[in-house]
């Protein structure tokens, strides 16, 4: 369906809003009040069969608002529902994680941090805040009042069964139980896994984040349009050239600002390089979790000129804070072009070996393939994104389909494969560091000469939507402006939050092996993500961090004594 | 004592503490394991466990969430030990100094449960790989 058929079904909803707009680059809003929202919704997802990106909860003065984005990719339109709650004292609103289950995460988010709840939710338990966080303080509420002291007390402090919104699962004691985390040898970062086990076979996971969490949606109310970059970038250190650069779109949108062409294509160069360095350290971290060092230590040394590339154009290795609303900071020298060309010609004969190294070992292909499938049915209903999503057969790329910087202006190719399996991502990851090499090459060649900046004087009231394809799927910022120096509101969406709970549907069935490359494929990213949760629906038991220790310690003991101490040592590291 | 704080002067164990960073450090100090850097050469080993580590690299902010697994590492690591706050959130808490969710720097949790414990700080965002080898190395040589 192209635009004007879209636009004609999206006149069928029109009974049930209060208005729509159609706004410049391809964005629709739907205004509508919030008794409508869930048929709206299914609208979207069933009938239209956009993809669910995520939904932003406002506090504005009078009311809230629950945004609910979606992306149209065949003509790269975002579409978002705005849904009033004219309700302050008790915000409700009908759940849509039953109809897509990629909107469980956001709606227990969005329960956490505004207050508003969602009926006929799977699971409302805590997310994103931590055990000790008082009940009832919302912080993303205009009003909210910071607690007098900042909780930190051990979990342990407050009795769980009291809590109206229990962080700690309720698994089956008649499962045994697994725990990985928070801190594990082979996660970099914290989280905390609890898989129930039925032998060697996973047969349910939970998810516990909360532990990134870092609340910086509410810091950037706190800062100005353009210090906001700086801090977008430390969302996460792999996707400090991404996160920014879907921030700045959006405010460009609200702005009608264009940046310079050159811009654009420093943007690209940047971008790509970002993931070259990237697909390669997830190459290197696979091979290390399926005993494959060496493969980790090469990606890594190969990685390292792409580094030195960066450090050249932006001052910094990591988190370049290279972009800003109206074009980039700083300038690629044209002295350094040489030197791209030659360093990326380097990498591709590197990665070249590398993917044939790969789709020649039958080892690897008896390790890999079949492995933590994740169907396309799966990837849709999860809303999945990026390598993730084209490894499950969905051809989707924003660079493509709602083309920014410079991407329409080069020729480079989609990478998919159908299977879903691990084997899928890996050679989707591979092959599409081979395009990004050709993309930098090609940019580097064609961009222009000229300024690298336009000046921005203000931003007017407005919202906007931007996003950008980071190394691990789509980025996604919102931004609202009421004419001020700060955003008044700023979602801020990392791929991973809607990657990491496909987790339920690709883990389940698999050995314990297997897991923990299975989690490694989309390659997660908590520090974006932030969170993760969840399990079985008819325990009701609550349990403590002491008491699923002493299950799983149960568990060990009992395979030590049954299969030998060699063996349950393995499977306890 | 003093011959046990100059005893870890000799290939230190490190334990690695994420504690709400973006990855950066992270990525950075595993990127000391491979080639270029490749700290192994001197002795300097990533651990498992807590209980075998001289020394917890700690990054990030510490969130309320993370602020008690933090001290249940403190606790459980061999003493003595050397806790090197690495970044700028680490040491002070960085650009995320107001969020409400963060209750650091690492240093103030840490010296709620031990007063007396020995804290180096590599300051940067992210600290260079060379920044991190030149902190440990003027940490240890003050020991």
């Amino acid at each position: 369906m192209n635009q004007h058929e879209l636009e004609g079904r999206l006149t069928q909803l029109e009974e049930k809003l209060i208005a729509s707009e159609r706004r410049p680059h391809n964005r629709i809003f739907l205004l509508c009040e919030a008794e409508n929202a869930y048929e709206i919704n299914r609208f979207l997802f069933e009938e239209v069969q956009a993809r669910f990106v995520i939904a932003t909860g406002i506090d504005s003065d009078d009311c809230f608002e629950i945004l609910y984005h979606y992306s149209y990719d065949q003509t790269g339109c975002v579409i978002t529902v705005d849904t009033f709650l004219r309700d302050r004292d008790r915000p409700t609103i009908e759940s849509i994680a039953l109809l897509i289950p990629g909107a469980e995460w956001i709606e227990r988010e969005i329960h956490d941090l505004l207050g508003i709840d969602f009926l006929h939710h799977p699971d409302m338990r805590r997310l994103i805040l931590s055990d000790s966080w008082p009940e009832g303080v919302y912080p993303l509420r205009k009003d909210s009042v910071e607690p007098a002291s900042r909780p930190d007390g051990e979990p342990e402090d407050r009795p769980q069964d009291q809590l109206k919104s229990p962080a700690r699962r309720t698994i089956s004691l008649s499962k045994p139980v697994l725990p990985v985390g928070p801190f594990h040898p082979l996660q970099e970062e914290m989280e905390y896994f609890q898989l129930a086990v039925d032998g060697e076979v996973v047969t349910d996971i939970d998810m516990r984040i909360s532990y990134n969490h870092r609340g910086m949606e509410k810091i950037s109310e706190s800062l100005q349009f353009d210090q906001v970059p700086f801090l977008v970038s430390r969302i996460c250190g792999i996707c400090s050239a991404s996160h920014p650069l879907a921030y700045v779109q959006a405010v460009e949108d609200i702005a009608g600002v264009t940046p310079p062409e050159r811009a654009l294509y420093v943007r690209t160069i940047i971008n790509e390089l970002e993931r070259i360095h990237s697909h390669v350290l997830w190459v290197g971290l696979a091979g290390h979790f399926i005993g494959y060092d060496t493969v980790f230590m090469w990606a890594w040394k190969y990685r390292e000129p792409v580094l030195d590339l960066l450090e050249m154009i932006t001052g910094n290795r990591n988190n370049y804070g290279n972009v800003k609303v109206g074009g980039c900071r700083s300038d690629i020298p044209n002295e350094l072009k040489p030197r791209i060309i030659r360093e990326v010609g380097e990498i591709e004969r590197k990665i070249d070996m590398l993917t044939k190294a790969v789709l020649d070992d039958p080892v690897l292909h008896a390790r890999l393939k079949g492995v933590g499938i994740l169907s396309k049915a799966d990837a849709i209903r999860y809303a999945v994104t990026g390598p993730t999503a084209r490894a499950s057969g969905i051809p989707i790329d924003v660079r493509r389909d709602d083309p920014y910087a410079a991407y329409d202006l080069l020729d480079w190719n989609v990478i998919t494969q159908p299977e879903g399996d691990v084997f899928a991502k890996a050679v989707v990851r591979l092959l599409e560091t081979i395009e990004s090499i050709k993309i930098v090459r090609q940019a580097v060649h064609k961009m222009p000469d000229g300024p690298i900046c336009t000046e921005v004087k203000e931003i007017p009231p407005g919202e906007g939507c931007g996003h950008a394809e980071a190394p691990r799927g789509e980025t996604f910022h919102y931004v609202r402006s009421d004419g001020g120096n700060r955003p008044v509101r700023h979602k801020m969406r990392a791929p991973s939050f809607v990657n990491v709970p496909s987790f339920k549907a690709s883990c389940i069935g698999e050995t314990i092996a297997d897991v923990t490359i299975t989690l490694a494929s989309v390659d997660p990213c908590y520090s974006c993500t932030e969170r993760l949760a969840v399990v079985d629906g008819d325990s009701k038991v609550l349990h403590d961090y002491s008491a699923l220790l002493q299950l799983s310690r149960d568990k060990t003991d009992r395979l030590r004594h049954n299969i030998g101490s060699h063996r349950a040592g393995e499977e306890g590291g | 004592m003093n011959w046990r704080i100059r005893s870890l002067k000799k290939s230190p164990w490190v334990f690695h503490v994420n504690t709400g960073a973006c990855n950066n450090c992270d990525i950075e100090i595993v990127d000391l394991l491979t080639p270029k850097f490749d700290v192994e050469r001197f002795g300097i080993k990533l651990v498992g466990s807590p209980r075998h580590a001289d020394a917890l690299l700690v990054t990030g902010v510490v969130t309320a969430q993370a602020a008690p697994r933090l001290r249940e590492i403190y606790r459980q690591t061999a003493k003595p030990c050397v806790v090197f706050a690495i970044g700028a959130c680490a040491c002070d808490k960085g650009i995320f100094y107001n969020g409400y969710h963060v209750v650091g720097p690492v240093d103030k949790i840490i010296k709620e449960i031990d007063p007396n414990a020995i804290i180096a700080y590599v300051p940067g965002c992210p600290p260079k790989p060379e920044a991190m080898i030149a902190g440990v190395v003027k940490a240890l040589s003050v020991l």
